[in-house]
């Protein structure tokens, strides 16, 4: 009798082992995550004085910054993402073959993730200045005449274009590294004997790669991707290191600029609230849809 | 015998031209980092000069001569490749400071006092004479100047640990249910992870102002830590059930076949084989902690982080570029350290992680 309560407590015992493991998470989460969140949620449906309005939407939506944001920030992310991926698995695929001193090559491409955001933005500061080290090389390359200097930054009327692509240049040049690490890791995790038997019959190189190795890396690819997804939407400290608050408007620089650059106004808070849930918003649509039209929920109701 | 010696031509040719395009494709890379390091080197007067010199001088050629105030001293420009007059003084002290200071060279009054006697006696219009740089004189400017720069850095890498000791304590016990069990709400989690990622993070560190301000955290370095493991935590388990899946699970039946209690089969064969994978997990949270700059510009006010203190040079720094170069790089040190050693775990890290 007493050996049977105690078989079914340790039975219980298991069973909640899961569960209390990952009860930290839950309780962190809650305090740290869901209350601040719930917060700022509280904060864009209702007006200075705690009243609930659907005012601060209308307001976002009526900025005359907010669809030239949502245009920029669209064409960042279906540029870099597309970009990053190209480069990524290009990267990966190449140091996945194992040369001679593949790991040191390995370590000098991590470089520019390892770099801090406001190291990159010095660097880069200092390169795209109409006296800076980018003018200086080309200069000494023989492609600039002396006295002539290309003005990246500025130029006398506002070419967003060329911005836009240089902020994605940029961008790539960070991320790629942290992209490539993830499709590496899935690329060496590949069981060998699939691409050796692509090989056998007959395969070269771009139908191995087509036909074995990119299904096979799949869920890796859209871990990877996702990711970068995520992180693509919220760019914009580099911008603001770049050009200022304003010049580039992009939805994640105008919450900190309704934050941090205007906050004497009575409207400030509610505009940046209601630019988060906007952008909170956009970032969850475009996951899911990602998601959905990637397969990724498939595979797990077969798993 | 010669379609061997040609077989093996053509080899040596294949991966001469892999290694070329590896080093193109690395140098270019890398372009832009050996700017800001060499940039960190200059001395101020050259980090303005255009066209930028491309690489940083070890020695400094002077010319004294006689001015209307005194002396003319004069500095060789490697842009314009002639002798430029800088000073016109009879002050020792204020060449010295010039000297030092502008062109980054070491020199003393007395070695002054030695060239001027020198110009004296010697009876001629101008002598010249070369002094070495002082190559570390923007970093040691960089920390002298900026009034936080060594507390700061000490307040950074005590955020970083302690986001490391609560990220790894509480998304490693995730990490290992993942790994080892199968329960309801899975999937839940699995998602809620990713969505605390898709939340802005700039999002969550507005409300924390008050948040952590009721909690008298506010411009606190424990408050920063508690905002980092947020973010942290979600790679950690991630990477920690990645590393966990990695061991076999029967390693751990075998202890406890062997008498072992669950909690000793853990701590005695899963941990340590664990271990490296978890110490590179933490560096990468270190990483993420270290490099954070937005949520520290929000959230500290008197105790900013190292990563604030090169913000602020950088955009206080119009007449100091060469300065900001030299906290990016003094920045960038810890974090490329930390990466040499992950390049290694990837594998472990990454390898079983998908959404």
């Amino acid at each position: 009798m007493a050996a049977t309560r105690s078989k079914s407590l340790r039975k219980m015992w298991g069973r909640a082992t899961p569960y209390l493991l990952i009860l930290p998470v839950v309780i962190y989460y809650a305090i740290f995550w869901v209350r601040p969140v719930i917060v700022v949620i509280i904060g864009s449906f209702t007006d200075a004085s705690g009243v609930f309005t659907l005012q601060n939407f209308v307001m976002v939506f009526n900025d005359e910054n907010f669809w030239p944001a949502l245009s920029n920030t669209a064409i960042i992310v279906l540029f870099s993402v597309t970009i990053e991926f190209i480069g990524a698995l290009f990267l990966a695929l190449l140091i996945n073959r194992k040369f001679f001193g593949s790991s040191i090559f390995l370590f000098l491409t991590l470089i520019p993730m390892a770099l801090p955001a406001v190291a990159t933005g010095a660097m880069w500061i200092t390169g795209l200045t109409a006296h800076g080290w980018i003018n200086s090389l080309l200069y000494y390359l023989g492609i600039l005449a002396e006295g002539e200097k290309i003005y990246w930054l500025g130029g006398l009327e506002p070419n967003p274009a060329k911005l836009l692509a240089l902020v994605i240049i940029i961008d790539a040049w960070q991320v790629i590294p942290s992209m490539m690490i993830i499709l590496l890791a899935g690329l060496q995790n590949l069981p060998k004997a699939a691409k050796e038997a692509g090989y056998v019959f007959g395969g070269n190189f771009m139908i191995v790669l087509r036909k074995i190795t990119m299904p096979m890396l799949r869920p890796t690819i859209q871990t990877a991707v996702i990711l970068r997804l995520i992180s693509a939407i919220q760019i914009w400290l580099i911008i603001v290191l770049l050009l200022g608050f304003g010049r580039l408007p992009i939805l994640v620089e105008r919450i900190v600029y309704y934050h941090e650059e205007v906050p004497g106004l009575n409207i400030s808070y509610q505009m940046a609230a209601g630019y988060t849930i906007v952008v909170s918003a956009i970032v969850s649509l475009a996951a899911l849809v990602y998601l959905r039209v990637s397969g990724a929920f498939k595979k797990q109701e077969t798993a | 015998m010669n379609s061997k010696v040609n077989k093996k031509i053509i080899k040596a040719a294949k991966d001469t031209i892999f290694y070329l395009f590896l080093t193109t494709l690395i140098a270019g890379m890398l372009l832009p980092v050996y700017f800001i390091v060499s940039l960190s080197f200059l001395s101020t007067r050259e980090a303005y000069r255009y066209p930028l010199p491309l690489v940083p001088a070890l020695k400094t050629d002077l010319e004294l001569a006689y001015g209307e105030n005194g002396y003319m001293l004069s500095v060789w420009d490697r842009t314009d490749k002639e002798y430029q007059t800088v000073l016109d003084t009879s002050e020792v002290e204020k060449m010295e400071v010039y000297i030092k200071s502008r062109l980054g060279t070491k020199i003393t009054q007395e070695e002054i006092r030695a060239e001027i006697a020198r110009l004296e006696n010697s009876g001629q219009e101008s002598i010249f004479f070369t002094k070495p740089r002082n190559l570390l004189f923007n970093y040691d400017t960089f920390f002298k100047v900026t009034r936080d720069a060594v507390p700061a850095l000490i307040r950074s890498i005590g955020i970083a640990a302690l986001t490391i000791l609560i990220s790894l304590s509480i998304g490693g016990l995730a990490g290992y249910a993942f790994a080892r069990y199968i329960f309801k709400g899975k999937d839940a989690l699995r998602f809620s992870v990713l969505f605390v990622r898709m939340f802005p993070g700039v999002a969550i560190a507005l409300p924390m102002v008050f948040i952590l301000a009721k909690a008298n955290l506010y411009d606190e370095p424990l408050g920063l830590s508690l905002i980092y493991s947020v973010g942290a935590i979600g790679l950690t388990i991630w990477i920690t059930a990645s590393i966990f899946m990695g061991i076999p699970k029967s390693l751990e039946e075998a202890a406890q076949v062997f008498g072992g209690s669950k909690l000793q089969a853990f701590m005695r064969v899963t941990l340590p084989l664990a271990l490296p994978g978890l110490a590179a997990s933490a560096m990468y949270t270190f990483l993420g902690a270290w490099n954070e700059t937005v949520a520290a510009i929000i959230l500290t006010q008197f105790k900013p982080t190292f990563s604030v203190v090169v913000y602020q040079t950088l955009l206080g720094a119009q007449g100091q570029i060469n300065l900001a170069a030299a906290g990016g790089i003094a920045m960038a040190l810890p974090a490329l350290f930390f990466t040499f050693f992950l390049r290694k775990y990837i594998n472990q890290m990454w390898g079983g992680v998908t959404v």
